[in-house]
């Protein structure tokens, strides 16, 4: 028998893969090898000395506590704005709308800069929160604020596509049997956008667990109170401690795998039963 | 023979698309290519267009083994499924643009274009994109887009399946009509049965990645080779045993028995029935109205069986009792099939 | 139909209310604060911030960056998407992956990986000293951070686009002999022109405001190694808060731009 070459009518295949591969190994593939390849040279309890050092366990704990507060308002303001943007007309909607994106737009140095600005003890904001003895600038609400900023645009777009395409007629139904507008929103609707919210909170988590240049000016840097991990392996590098920084860099890699894999099992789910359902 | 498949396989994975596909055309001729879906067909016509690849075998078109000719050198026009038509591209753009890739005299093109666009009655649409068009307007825009290049072998992957009933039944006859008056030898796909008889001029049934049958409507429909052949056509019904009905001959070993509603004389109790002694009792389960005719569920023997019953014909009603008679039957041991005649209807051709 | 769905309307203006609020603060106001911080002093401080020779320099630098990660992405990106969604192979879900990656990494663990790859440490170190490159602390180290960033970010648009358009029109065209450029030109492109110019805009806008990654492989050199964001934070560590902000305020147009640009393309694209 004769084995024949399969012959690809579209024309293209090998050159674009062959340019897809070469600038993927270059770009990709060839950096992670030399992060893997340095860590390989590293000794276990080297790592294990980095990771727990007393420094680098508060700058993770001030990581993740910050990124999960600011996400989580990001949930909760996210669906609001979402909501409004679907579901309401008014005027300056459209302005709202293309507004959500200016944390994708804006470098987040400017964000962190403008934001740090506002809300130091004199600036605008944080006067006026100061008198009440509440400081922002500096302190891990500052790291929050500059947070919620960078991961405002993850929520909305999640939610809002799937609350357009949300059925009108299930709303219609429940109308119908009398259900009140909470229940019918807890019951109803919740239920329908609680993946996509999970989607979204969960990509504003990565991102700000592993931002750094908005949080950089805000948050003042003060070890075991203020600095984050990103932070951190920046200074490591700074002093040319090349193994601190990339122990710290493969927790926050891991972390940030877990996350993408559970987000992406809380989608494969849920097109499991959208799916299913129809 | 014009285009020649020999000893072709090809599988996907655990998927045996093609085993061992053996079949020719002759020149000219309009061919069906028909089953179930998943049995295999549309691999056939890509394979003979070179938009796969066949493990082993060879395809020879006009004499020449082409497996090493790339698709777009084998002279043949494609109609695709869903018509791929390009659709940044208007009805002239669409149909002109073989030629153009050709290289063709730009007068040269702008005349064939025109000639195809009055041919399949597209006139005054050329400045129109696909979107704009009907249903049938796109399958004929396809067809003169695979036409333009004069190919020697024109393939269609279910050309009607997206077109909606109504349509369809126009374009069946106009495309019949077109490849008979372009002389041009045509492969097409599809899964329906009435399309296949009514447009092709030879049926080539596909399963599981075999060739069931070849040959011509009425000898497909008529003959059976196959067991499944045997059951694909009509409506048929399948019964375990069918010596339950009287006067059949008793041959060993088969495991089934096909009825189709033509094989079935219905009769009220009150009918004349020539049969009688022959005919056993039914019970008719339920009446669907058809159109032309009355389609009846019959319970007798235990099993079902799907009948027929002329509108001119006495009313019957559901629960009624009748007789039936089974003029002829299929059956079936593993995939061989033989044709039974009543007994009775041999010996009363002989009486007379 | 719509009547039975009506909200109260203090509901309805209560939630719009939150939103505005909220994104008022979070996001109008830090633009206010940077223009009118920008133009506190005057026209002439304002200019003289930008004008000075190291924000010149930052400006041309970041252009330089931005442009070379446009172009690399946009290039990558037509064969990725080419090469994922015309044809079937094994491997595919494993490039699809790896695409992802430079997007969900930490910008300073990029730094980190590129200074692991090109610095004083790596075994590759001696080879670029003798052929008299230097990566780390230089342009060149700036510009690969950039295009790291944003590497994803044009195939990313292209390739949904293309998945749900399928294959049967490029193998038509390649059925009646047309070639792969052809193809491309013809059929393809027209689908793809929208998503790849959005592409474009998103790359755009987060190579010119890459701060973590590049801010490690830069080495902070004033007028050589210093782009937009950089050149804004040591200003702000100056306590040169007018030069800054000016600074700032051109970002903050492009950013806007790049908004304004992006709703046009989008509404345009859906049409």
């Amino acid at each position: 028998m004769r084995k024949k070459k399969n012959k690809r009518v579209i024309p293209g295949f090998g050159i674009s893969l062959g340019v897809t591969l070469t600038m993927l190994g270059f770009m990709v593939i060839i950096p992670m090898a030399a992060l893997i390849i340095y860590t390989s040279k590293m000794s276990f309890s080297e790592f294990v000395n980095v990771i727990t050092g007393k420094r680098v366990l508060s700058a993770f704990y001030v990581s993740i506590i910050t990124a999960f507060t600011a996400s989580l308002i990001n949930a909760v303001m996210g669906l609001i704005i979402a909501w409004v943007l679907v579901r309401y007309n008014f005027p300056g909607k459209r302005i709202m709308d293309g507004m959500i994106e200016l944390p994708f737009a804006l470098p987040t140095a400017v964000a962190g800069m403008a934001l740090t600005y506002l809300t130091t003890d004199n600036g605008v904001i944080g006067s006026f929160f100061s008198k009440f003895g509440i400081h922002i600038a500096y302190t891990r609400i500052g790291i929050t604020v500059a947070l919620i900023f960078v991961g405002i645009p993850f929520v909305v777009r999640s939610v809002q596509p799937v609350l357009e395409k949300l059925d009108g007629s299930y709303e219609e139904a429940a109308d119908v049997l009398g259900a009140k507008r909470m229940t019918i929103f807890f019951k109803i609707i919740f239920p329908e956008l609680k993946p996509a919210l999970f989607t979204g909170f969960g990509l504003a988590f990565g991102r700000c667990l592993g931002e750094y240049g908005s949080v950089v000016f805000i948050a003042g840097n003060k070890p075991y109170y203020t600095e984050i991990a990103p932070l951190v392996i920046m200074s490591r590098l700074q002093e040319f401690d090349y193994t601190a920084a990339t122990s710290i860099a493969l927790v926050m890699l891991v972390i940030s795998f877990v996350i993408l894999f559970i987000n992406s099992m809380i989608q494969a789910r849920n097109t499991r039963i959208v799916t299913g359902r129809q | 023979m014009y285009v020649e498949l020999k000893n072709i396989n090809k599988t996907y994975g655990d998927y045996k698309a093609s085993d061992n596909i053996n079949f020719s055309i002759e020149k000219g001729k309009l061919i069906g290519l028909l089953g179930p879906s998943g049995s295999g067909k549309t691999t056939i016509l890509r394979m003979i267009a070179g938009l796969e690849t066949p493990d082993s075998g060879d395809i020879i078109i006009d004499g020449e083994i082409v497996n090493n000719i790339p698709a777009s050198k084998r002279g043949i026009g494609f109609v695709f499924q869903n018509y791929a038509l390009f659709r940044y591209m208007t009805v002239y753009d669409n149909i002109a643009f073989g030629l153009k890739v050709q290289k063709a005299d730009k007068k040269y093109i702008d005349d064939k274009v025109n000639e195809l666009m009055k041919l399949t009655a597209l006139e005054g649409l050329g400045k129109r994109y696909p979107s704009q068009l009907s249903g049938g307007q796109r399958q004929r825009v396809a067809f003169a887009r695979a036409l333009a290049p004069n190919p020697h072998l024109l393939l269609l992957d279910e050309p009607f399946a997206a077109i909606d009933a109504k349509v369809r039944q126009e374009l069946r006859s106009w495309l019949k009509e077109m490849i008979e008056k372009l002389g041009i030898t045509s492969i097409f796909v599809t899964h329906d049965q009435d399309e296949a008889i009514e447009v092709a001029d030879e049926i080539i049934i596909t399963n599981k990645g075999r060739i069931e049958q070849k040959g011509s409507p009425v000898n497909v429909y008529q003959n059976p080779e196959t067991s499944f052949v045997a059951s694909f056509f009509g409506q048929p019904s399948t019964i375990d045993d069918y010596m339950s009905f009287h006067s059949f001959e008793d041959v060993s070993g088969i495991e089934k028995a096909i009825i189709r509603p033509e094989f079935v004389k219905v009769s009220k109790k009150d009918e004349v029935q020539r049969f009688k002694s022959s005919a056993s009792e039914g019970v008719i389960e339920s009446i669907a109205f058809r159109g032309a005719n009355i389609e009846l569920k019959i319970k007798v023997n235990d099993t079902h069986i799907i009948a027929k019953r002329g509108l001119d014909e006495k009313e019957v009603h559901v629960g009624e009792k009748v007789d039936i008679f089974i003029y002829r039957l299929f059956v079936t041991k593993g995939n061989e099939v033989r044709l039974l005649e009543n007994k009775s209807l041999v010996d009363d051709s002989l009486v007379i | 139909m719509d009547g039975k769905r009506k909200e109260s309307s203090l509901v309805k203006w209560l939630l719009i209310d939150i939103s505005a609020l909220f994104l008022g603060v979070m996001l109008l106001l830090p633009l206010g604060i940077v223009i009118w911080q920008s133009f506190k002093q005057g026209i002439a401080v304002y200019m003289k911030a930008v004008t000075d020779k190291y924000t010149v320099s930052a400006v041309l630098l970041t252009i330089e960056a931005t442009v070379t990660a446009v172009i690399v992405n946009t290039v990558f990106g037509l064969f990725a998407a080419w090469c994922i969604t015309k044809f079937k192979f094994k491997g595919k879900k494993l490039i699809s992956t790896l695409i992802d990656i430079p997007v969900t990494v930490s910008p300073v663990i990029a730094g980190l990986m590129f200074m692991l790859l090109y610095g004083k440490q790596s075994a590759l170190y001696p080879y670029l000293q003798k052929m008299h490159i230097s990566v780390v602390f230089a342009v060149p180290g700036i510009i690969i951070a950039t295009v790291f960033v944003t590497f994803p970010f044009i195939s990313r648009e292209l390739i949904p686009v293309l998945e749900t358009h399928g294959t049967d029109e490029e193998e038509a065209a390649a059925l009646m002999g047309a070639g792969g450029f052809t193809i491309f030109r013809k059929v393809t492109f027209p689908h793809i022109k929208w998503a790849l110019l959005y592409g474009i805009v998103l790359c755009t806008a987060r190579a010119m405001g890459e701060f973590g990654a590049v801010s490690i492989l830069s080495g902070h050199l004033r007028g050589k190694t210093n782009t937009l964001p950089l050149h804004i934070e040591i200003l702000f560590n100056e306590f040169q808060y007018v030069p800054a902000f000016a600074v700032s305020s051109i970002l903050v147009a492009m950013a806007v731009m790049i908004l304004v640009l992006r709703s046009v393309i989008e509404a345009v694209a859906r049409r």
